[in-house]
């Protein structure tokens, strides 16, 4: 016996850590320190000691209560689950309402419509490349086109996302195709997502339809509008995703998320709303990357933070302005085009992590989204993948079930500290606006993503099959792109140019004429227009067309 | 020849996400080239004037939505322009029965997702050295 | 050398400048890139170009970053271009001074006049000239001139030397001022006043443009008048276009005054005036320093940068970056700091210290400073960096200072 062995049982807690940190140490060796993707040091092991008790009270708390930090409502996902509303769009409106039907049998429960990027762009499909027609999205144009895309969808009982910038014309498409049907549009529900232009400046230029003064004049409008005529509806969603997926880090995308929603909050005020009459209708929506306890950390520390701004900035004293509602997207960045059924794993890591976050609203990526746009039998999988995770692997019956770990809560506090951080840089460069107007966030984001990427090719951030564990793949293991059918493409655009010339010149000439009158009126609220637009008959190019002579074309800040 | 070699990287078609083309716009300048970075959608006929004036010896073309389909319509427009001898390489999501129509199309080479920089600069710096040789021969 | 210029044939040479002289894009553009490149043909093709240059009215544009160069430049070419003129533009992009790199967005950033016909385009890396205009630039003005462009603009890095040199080049120098960069135009740096031909408040739509020009004004005022062309300020905005009529209409006055082709009169080649140029050719011409690869990077007066990738053959028998290749690229730059002052300047004592291993692959970089000059002593002090910026050497070194000037002239008048 060279020496005695320990006590087995260390007589206090005190002595049992000291105890257990020699013996990580030795047995560990050489560890190189362990950060998350936020750059936040990750310890080996969470105590008591790593959170303050006297805390709970404050910045814990319970579910529906604020900071919400557990939870903006009283129930959570054992009342109701999150709404699966998944992102679809391809071909004709006749060959998306197809699909859509499909994927509401599935058990889909919202309508979530993503047009052609001829759309993103503000075009017609009579102005672009015929070849990209339809390959990313449904190519929308037009009140009938609306029509057709939501036929046999009860839009009263349906929630409807449209992922339609500035200046939202498919959500006016679909109130006169509602219109028509004797819709009440009051009873509409739904959200303009991608109604943040910022985001997109910033990180993925999807729209750039207009310069971002007038794309910001139009928002403003655009909530006004939507306060007065679509109580249901949430005119806007700030998107924390696009910036993640550019590369940002889950802090700097809530960072710069938040920052952006305080300056369209700010906004809003300025022109005269009260805080307790739109805050209520601000929508979240974030990427949830594979980074699992730190993407949880995310969500609570957005819900906390949130709830916290709004009171302390805006006075906000209805509850329903203080929660952060945010739907959650499974982030495509993950994926891999290596071995792409392993994305199936992938997607429901994530997915769980947006629950265990407690999001409103979920969409998970098909596996095959890193090899195209998703096909029919991928889509279906994605459907699948959530409702096993919400009806098989008892996730919901708890609410919040990793509060309380030490962990959690630990990395919550480091999360919202850094969050913070970030905020206090765009408030110090002036807010959003000229925060990316000086480039400021691109170049963060663009630094993050780099130095991701380097992380991988050097291997320090493993990729199943990318960089570790690899197997030979035959090319035919990977399934084709789904390209809309080029027959139906051509008739489409033929019925397109039949229906233009069909229709009654005078009324579009007096609509897009009016549009173009009150582009230059900054008391008039110019969203109404569009609205009135899209019923007299006008495009989407047309209207985008005629504001972007009046407002400016968007042009993209060139950042390297 | 010892003079950095000159790269287009470059956006066509209609779809914004450029993240890919800034990392690797970034990383071809880190190791050293010159590099004629321009934001998405450009249109065909400004890429091939952009590439003539700028003498590029390399071309890269980033596709993540489908873009990638009228990426033959740009190497008919190189040739036409009489500068069909530079390198194309695409970045992004491209199927496998696409690959081969691009490089039927003369497109140099397809890099897909997951694709180490290092491995892209190394191609473009040999692509590169391969169009200068046969430009300007010693 | 001879096979090269074995190669531009008489008749090559003669097709090549006729397909230039032609306007043809691709020819043009390809020439470019042998003088860029100073391949060996070059400098035919320059004599060959030379007597057909002289008409093009050459209009250097210089200001801060961030001073709208690009925005101005685009607005001021389409007006050109709607005058019916053919418009050059040479745009230049600062180099990373350690891997040489670039990214050349400035001509992205000009926005619609790129795509114009009328409109040629070119963007070249500064290549290590930060402060000075690249040596080609000259030779690449000549060639657009020749080509038969009315206007070539040539728009700087916008910090430096480049803006002084630019103006040796220029018919008319454009220096911009945007507002609201200080409390007065003293922010301006001095020197570069002098060198304006129009002085372009740009930003005018911005409030503080107004209260600029009226500065800017002020100070001309100051200045004596000078004979021949008086300076003039000018407001401009890009956004709503104002002023830019005005820009052209002074530029096509200041033609009429004093015309172009200014460059071809003057005697003195930039390169003269310039310390970098002369500190480069000091490394070029240094057999030691080309041996061990060791590269210059930047340099001035009292102070030079060089870098140094370590390779196989700069390792020792433990497999380490040998101390005498640290030793060298150290020294190496406290030669070409030391020899910075125009007067040769030789070595009398050093020290180094050596504070941690590096490997091969790994890029030192070694930055000499002048600590004290007198008029025979001088003490530079110089740290060697890895990549990372963690320390590697720390080197101190002490010259002599001959009465011998580098360019042979007359010795230093010594105290």
């Amino acid at each position: 016996m060279n020496k005695p062995l320990p006590d087995p049982v260390p007589a206090t807690a005190e002595e049992a850590l000291v105890r257990w940190e020699a013996e990580y140490a030795a047995q560990i060796g050489g560890e190189s320190p362990v950060h998350n993707r936020s750059g936040i040091a990750i310890k080996p092991l969470y105590t008591p000691l790593d959170v303050d008790p006297s805390r709970f009270d404050g910045e814990v708390g319970f579910p529906g209560q604020p900071p919400y930090t557990r939870g903006i409502y009283a129930t959570m996902h054992r009342g109701r689950t999150w709404t699966q509303r998944q992102l679809i769009g391809l071909g004709t409106p006749a060959a998306y309402n197809a699909r859509l039907r499909d994927i509401l049998d599935q058990g889909a429960s919202a309508v979530s419509l993503i047009p052609c990027n001829s759309v993103f762009r503000g075009y017609d499909m009579d102005e672009v490349d015929a070849e990209l027609l339809g390959t990313c999205g449904v190519v929308a144009n037009s009140a009938d086109h609306m029509a057709t895309c939501l036929e046999g969808v009860d839009l009263a009982t349906t929630s409807c996302a449209m992922n339609d910038p500035s200046p939202f014309t498919l959500l006016a498409f679909m109130l006169a195709a509602a219109k028509r049907r004797g819709v009440d549009p009051r009873s509409l529900s739904g959200t303009s997502n991608q109604s943040d232009c910022l985001s997109h400046y910033v990180a993925n230029h999807m729209f750039f339809r207009l310069a971002l003064p007038g794309a910001r004049r139009l928002l403003v409008d655009h909530i006004a509008w939507c306060g007065e005529h679509l109580p249901r509806w949430n005119p806007l969603s700030v998107v924390g995703q696009h910036m993640q997926q550019a590369g940002a880090t889950p802090a700097e995308a809530l960072g710069f998320t938040l920052a952006s929603a305080l300056q369209y909050a700010d906004d809003c005020v300025a022109a005269g709303m009260s805080p307790d009459a739109f805050l209520p209708r601000f929508t979240f929506f974030f990427d949830i990357s594979i980074s699992f306890f730190e993407e949880v950390a995310k969500f609570r520390a957005g819900r906390r933070l949130w709830a916290r701004l709004v009171r302390e900035r805006y006075g906000a004293r209805d509850p329903r302005s203080w929660r952060f509602k945010f739907h959650g997207q499974t982030s495509g960045v993950d994926l891999t085009r290596q071995q792409p059924l392993n994305n199936i794993a992938r997607v429901t890591a994530q997915a769980i992590a947006g629950i265990f976050g407690g999001l409103q609203s979920l969409h998970t990526d098909a596996y095959d989204e890193a090899l195209s746009c998703p096909t029919q039998f991928g889509a279906r999988i994605a459907v699948a993948t959530q409702n096993i995770l919400r009806e098989e692997a008892h996730l919901t019956d708890v609410i919040d079930p990793l509060g309380g770990s030490w962990y959690v809560e630990a990395l919550t506090d480091a999360m919202e500290a850094k969050v913070l951080d970030v905020m206090a840089e765009v408030e110090a460069a002036g807010g959003m606006y000229a925060a990316v107007e000086s480039g400021l966030v691109q170049r963060r984001i663009g630094e993050s993503a780099r130095r991701f990427q380097e992380r991988i090719d050097r291997g320090e951030q493993t990729l199943v099959g990318v960089n570790a564990y690899q197997v030979p793949e035959e090319p035919d293991s990977r399934s084709a792109l789904a390209k809309p059918d080029p027959g139906e493409m051509r008739a489409h655009l033929a019925s397109f140019a039949a229906w233009k010339a069909a229709r009654s010149a005078q009324s579009v000439g007096r609509a897009l004429d009016a549009l173009a009158r009150d582009a230059n009126d900054a008391r008039a609220n110019l969203y109404a227009r569009v609205v009135e637009a899209a019923e007299a008959g006008c495009t989407h190019g047309e209207i985008c067309g005629t504001l972007r002579r009046e407002l400016g074309f968007g042009h993209p800040l060139v950042v390297v | 020849m010892d003079t950095p070699p000159k790269i287009l990287i470059t956006k066509i078609g209609l779809d914004g996400h450029d993240r890919g083309s800034r990392i690797v716009a970034a990383h071809l300048r880190d190791v050293g080239m010159e590099v004629v970075y321009t934001p998405p959608w450009q249109e065909i006929p400004a890429v091939v004037k952009l590439a003539v004036e700028e003498d590029v010896d390399v071309i890269g073309v980033s596709s993540l939505a489908t873009d990638h389909l009228i990426v033959p319509k740009l190497m008919a427009a190189l040739r036409e322009a009489g500068v069909g001898d530079v390198a194309v390489i695409v970045g992004g999501i491209v199927p496998d029965e696409d690959e081969k129509a691009l490089i039927d199309a003369g497109v140099a080479r397809v890099f897909h997702p997951g694709a180490p920089l290092g491995e892209i600069s190394s191609y473009v710096a040999a692509a590169a050295a391969r169009v200068r040789a046969a430009r300007f021969p010693t | 050398m001879s096979t090269a210029s074995g190669r531009a044939t008489p008749r090559g040479l003669a097709e090549k400048v006729r397909s230039i002289r032609a306007g043809q894009r691709a020819a043009i553009a390809r020439a470019i890139t042998e003088l860029e490149n100073g391949l060996p043909s070059a400098a035919a093709l320059s004599a060959a170009l030379e007597s057909f240059a002289g008409r093009a009215q050459v209009v250097g544009v210089t200001g801060p970053p961030g001073a709208g160069k690009s925005t101005l430049v685009d607005a001021l070419v389409r007006e050109c271009v709607s005058r019916g003129r053919r418009v050059a533009v040479v745009a230049i992009d600062p180099s990373s001074p350690i891997t040489g790199g670039a990214v050349l967005g400035d001509r992205i950033r000009m926005g619609a006049a790129g795509s114009d016909d009328a409109v040629f385009i070119r963007s070249l890396a500064s290549r290590g000239h930060a402060g000075g205009l690249a040596r080609p630039v000259r030779r690449i003005v000549d060639l657009l001139d020749a080509a038969g462009f009315d206007e070539i603009v040539v728009e700087t890095v916008g910090a430096g030397q480049s803006d002084v040199d630019i103006a040796s080049l220029a018919d008319a120098s454009l220096v911009l001022c945007p507002p609201g960069l200080g409390d007065d135009v003293q922010a301006i740096k001095a020197g570069i006043l002098e060198i304006a031909d129009l002085l372009v408040v740009s930003k005018g739509d911005l409030p503080q443009a107004e209260r600029a020009e009226r500065d800017l004004k002020d100070m001309l005022h100051l200045r004596a008048p000078c004979e021949g062309w008086r300076t003039r300020v000018l407001r401009t905005s890009a956004t709503t276009g104002e002023g830019i009529a005005a820009l052209a209409d002074a530029l096509d006055t200041h033609r009429a005054e004093v015309g172009a082709g200014r460059r071809h009169a003057r005697g003195a080649s930039p390169a003269h005036a310039d310390p970098q140029a002369e500190l480069r050719g000091f490394g070029e011409r240094d057999p030691w320093q080309q041996h061990t690869a060791i590269r210059f990077v930047e340099g001035g007066p009292g102070r030079a940068t060089m870098s140094m990738r370590v390779g196989r053959e700069h390792l020792n028998f433990n497999g380490k970056c040998h101390g005498g290749a640290i030793f060298s690229l150290a020294d190496s730059a406290f030669g070409l700091a030391s020899n910075s002052h125009g007067v040769v300047a030789v070595g009398i004592d050093t020290h180094a210290t050596f504070e941690l291993a590096v490997g091969e692959g790994d890029l030192l970089v070694a930055r000499a400073i002048e600590t004290s000059r007198s008029a025979r002593i001088a003490v530079y002090r110089v740290d060697v960096t890895r990549e990372d910026g963690s320390r590697v050497s720390s080197f101190t070194g002490t010259v002599y200072r001959t009465r011998r000037r580098h360019d042979g002239g007359a010795p230093e008048g010594a105290a």
